[in-house]
């Protein structure tokens, strides 16, 4: 069985590393690619675009129980599709056959280090949906609605099992970016493997988190991505590694780069400021470098993560060059659902370098079990 | 004198007497225990097939997730995929997988016309959601999964064999099994008849399998879910939702609130169970029929029991000698007692292992035949082998131990009550104390409590279950009855047969042994009468059921064709007509008259049951019901009146205590409906009843109008053969049965029930034959010295084995004459007692007069034959031979 959910798995990611498109606006099965000067709509545009291939909803954050505990979360939400939606299979609408979801779950207990995840896969149907009209996903008893849309107050339940998982109300506390370039964030040298890239830098989490039956009460910050696309990433890369992070003095950071078969690092890595009212500062692949720090080999995979990671790049507001050390709050955080596309995805705090914790973090590390492009030939 | 050590005493006595016997008489004791074995072998063999067919009755589902821990289904109809929906929203982000199944039935396509219902290869079609599965991963590794069998090693990165294997129609998984036997590979297709089509299916792989889980069953097909919908036409329905609750500390208290929860949504739309109530209530359907076959299983081991008691009576008598020297010797009482019951307990244990390892092979043959039954009257099962079960194996050693020291309490009494003082007077008369099982007066007091006991209700449990106590313990003790006068019955004989002393030494000397029947002779006579009573009886309770039957099926099947899907090949069929076909078989030219059915399994207070739509009018126009009790009046027949009216079976109105006039209540999806029956008619065909309903209406309560089968009356100037050719040619997928075809095939599915009965009637009867055998031969021991006296005056071995061959005949005859009357009775009790209160059928009383005659010519024939091969073994033996 897992097999099968490998083989799943194969696709989303497949998704994410073949570009097939033929022309400027759809791909060569039909699919829309991201147009720049895309003027967005909200709340649809926090919906489905069932006209793009694929599309996900990813929430990471750091929560602090009244208990004194600390956790983190991550809660992400893919949408596939399998034929354009304007396809003419005549698609069951309990049991359909051309959309899939697959979503993961994952829950960090900091003190003692036991990090719990879980991976869902249903089909579009009864079980899961992604409304085209505002956000509202649902994957078997996990969802992500906005329950208003005026505050764009979101609602996120995830429980991982009858003893563990979360519900969380998240409020935006600053407005929604977007990354990329006129509204397109490139991904490779293909001018198609792009996306439509939205985020809310920093939302107020409040809610509960049950581990181990205990529940506790928790406040925190959390980032959401949105990404839309139909063809992301070029090949020639074995993986990517991304990260979010928040600072206590109201900004963010997101980086990601891409890795090249050699090692480098591809040219359309980015990294990306935040202001703390909310403007973003775009900087090129050449003006930032992610180093590695500390590794931690998987006893389950046998993967070799670098974990521990030093964001090097300059700060737009002094101009000065920083660094910033990514330091794991467990070692073990990786999402193994996949066989060798297991990840890891782990929560960080952020030194400055005379050590001081100035903020959180989220850090992903892909194709470390074995070559991603190996294993989807 | 030192006193004597129990446990070291009865270890020697086993050791120099017991053991010492067995050695100087292997045969003998070899007979003993084989008639044991044989015995149990009979009941465990029945057990292990009956366990074979009630496991065989499982949960697919289960084979390709794991258990359930609740299931809802609709106590009517189908339950619309609607509720999917309501119930993730009612369960909220509680831990619970919910997993929606539907299933039915498919059959290979026939190959001719018309051939043996049921014996076309059946498949049983799981439809599961193939996506939402995978989230139920188990722990160990399967050795492959769904989507990545097509690929066959090629590069799946394009991932369209995903998307066109979920978009297949046909797309079907098939067991290991399979594959290897019909030799197929992924990408061939196979035909399979669902409802009315004839559908190719194209393997997309092999059912995955894993170490944690059973292997998938040879006939078990797996589809997508919204695929086999489409194929069997069932859009928007599911058979039933199962519920998977998170492993976990408080999972216990987690299934208790689920439980509680779909209760409580579930109202009237839906029964809440667990898979082990609905393997029990599988159990239940036919627990009546696999009871009945278990009491019968023991007829073999009464007889036998009959012949170890006689066998170890004699063995006291020709012992006692030694039993006196014991006893001088400061042996107590208590000791020899103990010693004779481990002797019996060591001849149960050896009969028991030997009767186990027998019954396991016999079971291999028993399943099939019980298989077969069980398919056709209850539910879909191709079991076809039984395995070992240790709970059967302890109860049949246990039975085997408990049955030997029944037979063997009476002779151990005997044997310790043996005085010291008999060593002296070594000739001394062998008193026969007269017991109980010798008295006349005692005999007619069973014989009238029997009388009595057939007047008691059944007792009732739970799944309208019946058990005819009073009918078995009457039955009981008419056997043991007419065992006690057949006895007396065999001296009168004797007495009787005096004269042919004049004709015959022979002769004479074998009735001058009966006149003074011994012990041994009575338990022989016995345990024949009890073999050929219960035969007796078997074949007056079949015959008055097939002669039922026959007028039955006469007076119900008058309509020249029978028309259903060809995929029908069992009682839990699911294959329909679709409303198009049948509408066009209705509006053929050729037909004068038809009569569509449409059939749902319901349950009523928890009880399963029938619920058949039908032309109510059709009824009466051609009249095919044997009425019980016809309705008071013509308003069931008029469309516009019978809303709230139905007609019961016989066994529905046994089963749920209803009579004419009464009200019931029936669940339907669009609520509870109460009917009044206005009839009851005979039903021979389901022993869990049906009510009867007016087809429109009942299209009207399920929204559903798929036909369960279509019955046609043709023009009479138009050969019912010639529109069952034109109809099989327009619709290949539907079984088209002809009026006299149909009828031959329910008598011989009829007879089929029946086969395993024959077969244990006739062991019965065998081991009383090898008990004849048995007896005569224990006889001629005790006669040693008199076959002595007759060899010095000049006997021939053939006059001799003459003698005994007299003397069997006389014992058989004897033991079949009272066997056939007290068989009547038997009978009796069987139709209207046991078979009434067991299944609510009213048979018609029939004595097959050829039959029983040949089976008492067949008894006494081979009670000769015995005896005379016995006597010519006997006349052989020395004086000194000990046994």
């Amino acid at each position: 069985m897992k097999k099968t959910i490998s083989i799943i798995l194969t696709l989303f990611f497949f998704l994410l590393m073949k570009a097939n498109a033929q022309t400027a606006d759809k791909t060569s099965d039909g699919f829309a690619l991201p147009q720049a000067g895309k003027v967005f709509s909200f709340p649809r545009d926090h919906g489905s675009h069932d006209d793009f291939k694929i599309e996900w909803w990813y929430i990471t954050g750091h929560l602090f129980g009244d208990d004194g505990r600390r956790f983190g979360f991550q809660a992400t939400f893919f949408r596939s599709a399998g034929a354009p939606a304007n396809s003419t299979n005549a698609n069951n609408p309990d049991f359909g056959a051309d959309k899939l979801f697959l979503a993961h779950m994952a829950l960090l207990d900091v003190k003692s280090g036991k990090f719990v995840h879980e991976q869902r896969l249903n089909r579009d149907g009864w079980d899961a949906f992604s409304a085209t009209n505002g956000l509202n996903i649902r994957n078997g008893n996990w969802s992500l609605r906005m329950t208003d849309t005026n505050r764009e107050t979101i609602d996120l339940r995830g429980p991982l099992d009858g003893e563990t998982g979360f519900q969380l109300s998240l409020q935006p506390r600053k407005p929604l970016v977007v990354f990329g370039k006129n509204s397109v964030s490139r991904k490779a040298a293909d001018p198609t493997a792009s996306s439509y890239y939205l985020t809310f830098p920093r939302l107020q989490a409040d809610g509960t988190v049950k581990f181990n039956s205990e529940t506790s009460h928790v406040h925190g910050e959390a980032w959401m991505d949105h990404e839309i696309s139909s063809s992301q990433l070029g090949t020639g890369e074995v993986g990517w590694d991304w990260c979010c992070l928040q600072f206590k003095d109201g900004r963010e950071i997101m980086a990601y780069r891409m890795r090249r078969k050699d090692g480098s690092q591809d040219d359309f890595s980015t990294l990306a400021w935040v202001s703390t009212n909310g403007v973003v500062t775009q900087l090129p692949s050449a003006e930032f470098k992610m180093q590695t720090q500390r590794t931690w080999s998987s006893p389950l995979t046998g993967a070799n993560y670098p974990i521990s990671m030093k964001v090097q790049t300059r700060d737009p507001q002094s101009g000065l060059p920083v660094n910033f050390l990514l330091e794991p709050l467990a070692e073990n955080q990786e999402i193994t659902g996949g066989g060798n596309l297991a990840y890891w995805e782990g929560a960080c705090r952020i030194r400055d370098d005379a050590g001081k914790e100035i903020g959180s973090a989220y850090l992903e590390l892909t194709g470390y079990a074995g070559n991603l492009n190996k294993s989807l030939r | 004198m030192n006193e004597l050590r129990p446990l070291a005493t009865i270890g020697l006595l086993l050791r120099r007497f017991t053991l010492r016997h067995w050695r100087s008489a292997p045969r003998a004791t070899a007979l003993q225990i084989f008639i044991l074995a044989l015995g149990i072998a009979v009941f465990f063999s029945i057990r292990l097939a009956n366990r074979a067919t009630v496991s065989s009755f499982q949960n697919f589902a289960g084979l390709l997730t794991q258990q359930s821990d609740w299931q809802i289904s609709a106590p009517a109809g189908e339950l619309p995929v609607s509720v999917l929906g309501e119930l993730r929203s009612a369960l909220g982000d509680d831990a619970v997988e919910i997993i929606p199944v539907v299933e039915t039935t498919a059959s290979k396509p026939h190959t001719q016309r018309e051939e043996m219902i049921g014996s076309r290869q059946s498949f049983h079609l799981l439809g599961l959601d193939l996506v939402a599965i995978q989230n139920l991963a188990s722990a160990s590794e399967a050795d492959h999964g769904w989507f990545d069998q097509q690929s066959a090693g090629t590069n799946y990165a394009g991932g369209n064999q995903f998307w066109n294997l979920l978009r297949k129609k046909n797309a079907v998984f098939i067991s290991q099994t399979m594959a290897e036997k019909a030799n197929l590979k992924i990408g061939d297709a196979f035909p399979v008849v669902i409802d009315e089509n004839v559908a190719n299916l194209e393997v997309a792989g092999l059912i995955p399998t894993s170490p944690a889980r059973p292997n998938p069953p040879e006939d078990l097909l797996m589809m997508d879910l919204p695929a086999l919908q489409r194929l069997a036409h069932r859009e928007g329905k599911l058979d039933r939702i199962e519920f998977i609750v998170a492993d976990g500390a408080d999972a216990d208290a987690r299934r208790g609130k689920l439980h509680d929860q779909l209760v409580a949504l579930g109202k009237n739309r839906w029964t809440v169970f667990s898979p082990a109530d609905r393997r029990a209530s599988a159990a239940t359907m036919t627990r009546a029929f696999r009871m009945n076959l278990t009491i019968l299983s023991l007829v073999g081991l009464l007889v036998g029991l009959y012949l170890i008691f006689q066998s170890l009576d004699g063995a006291v008598v020709r012992r006692r000698e030694e039993i006196g020297v014991l006893r001088s010797l400061g042996v107590t009482e208590k000791i020899i007692r103990r010693a004779w019951l481990l002797e019996a307990m060591l001849l149960g244990f050896f009969g028991g292992a030997l009767g186990v390892l027998l019954g396991w092979g016999g079971a291999q043959f028993a399943v099939r035949f019980i298989g077969k039954t069980v398919n056709t009257l209850y539910y879909a099962t191709t079991v076809n082998s039984a395995r070992l079960d240790a709970g059967e194996f302890f109860i049949a050693i246990g039975l085997a131990l408990a049955a030997s020291l029944v037979a063997g309490w009476w002779p151990a009494r005997q044997a310790a009550k043996i005085p010291p003082a008999q060593i002296l007077s070594r000739h001394a008369e062998n008193q026969e104390r007269k017991s109980l099982l010798q008295s006349a007066p005692f005999a007619l007091w069973l014989l009238a409590t029997s009388g009595l006991l057939v007047l008691l209700p059944p007792l009732r449990f739970s799944g309208a279950l019946r058990f005819p106590l009073g009918g078995y313990a009457a039955a009981l003790g008419l056997i043991f009855g007419g065992g006690i006068l057949c006895s007396q019955v065999l001296r009168q004989l004797a007495q009787m047969l005096r004269f042919a002393g004049n004709y015959s030494v022979a002769a004479k000397i074998a009735t001058s042994h009966l006149r003074k029947t011994s012990s041994r002779h009575r338990l022989a006579a016995a345990g024949l009468l009890c073999a050929v009573t219960m035969a007796a009886g078997m074949i007056i309770l079949v015959t008055s059921f097939e002669t039922t039957m026959r007028g039955w099926i006469i007076n119900t099947f008058q309509a020249d064709l029978y028309i259903s899907s060809d995929g029908a090949q069992s009682a839990a069929t699911q294959n329909r007509i679709s409303p198009t076909t049948w509408h066009a078989i209705v509006a053929n030219p050729n037909l004068a008259d038809a009569n569509v059915m449409q059939s749902t399994a319901i349950e009523i207070g928890g009880i399963s049951t029938m619920l058949v739509g039908v032309d109510l009018e059709f009824t009466r126009r051609h009249p095919n019901l044997s009425w019980q009790n016809p309705p008071r009046d013509e308003k069931i027949y008029h469309f516009a009146q019978n809303e709230n009216l139905a007609l019961a079976s016989e066994s529905f109105s046994e089963r749920f205590r209803v009579r004419r006039g009464d009200k019931i209540k029936i669940p339907t999806p669009g609520g509870e409906k109460v009917l009044t029956i206005a009839g009851i008619f005979s039903d021979y065909g389901n022993e869990r009843g049906s009510l009867v309903v007016e087809r429109r209406h009942f299209a009207a309560w399920f929204s559903d109008e798929l036909a369960t089968s279509v019955i046609v009356m043709t023009r009479t100037n138009v050969s019912p053969e010639n529109v069952q050719a034109d109809l099989s040619a327009q619709f290949p997928g539907l079984s088209i049965l002809t009026n006299r075809y149909l009828r031959s095939e329910i008598l011989r599915i009829f007879r089929q029930t029946f086969s395993v009965t024959y077969a244990l009637e006739l062991i019965g009867i065998i081991v009383a034959v090898i008990g004849l055998g048995m007896t005569l031969s224990s006889i001629l021991l005790d006669r040693r010295a008199e076959l002595t006296t007759l060899r010095a005056l000049g006997w021939q071995r053939r006059e001799m084995a003459w003698a005994t061959a007299i003397e069997g005949a006389l014992l058989s005859t004897c033991g079949v004459a009272v066997a056939m009357i007290v068989s009547l009775g038997l009978g009796w009790i069987l139709i209207y007692v046991i078979n009434k209160q067991s299944f609510g059928w009213t048979l018609q009383f029939a004595i097959p007069w050829p039959q029983l005659a040949a089976l008492g010519m067949l008894v006494i024939g081979a009670g000769t034959v015995v005896a005379y091969f016995v006597g010519r073994w006997g006349s052989g033996l020395a004086a000194d031979r000990e046994e």
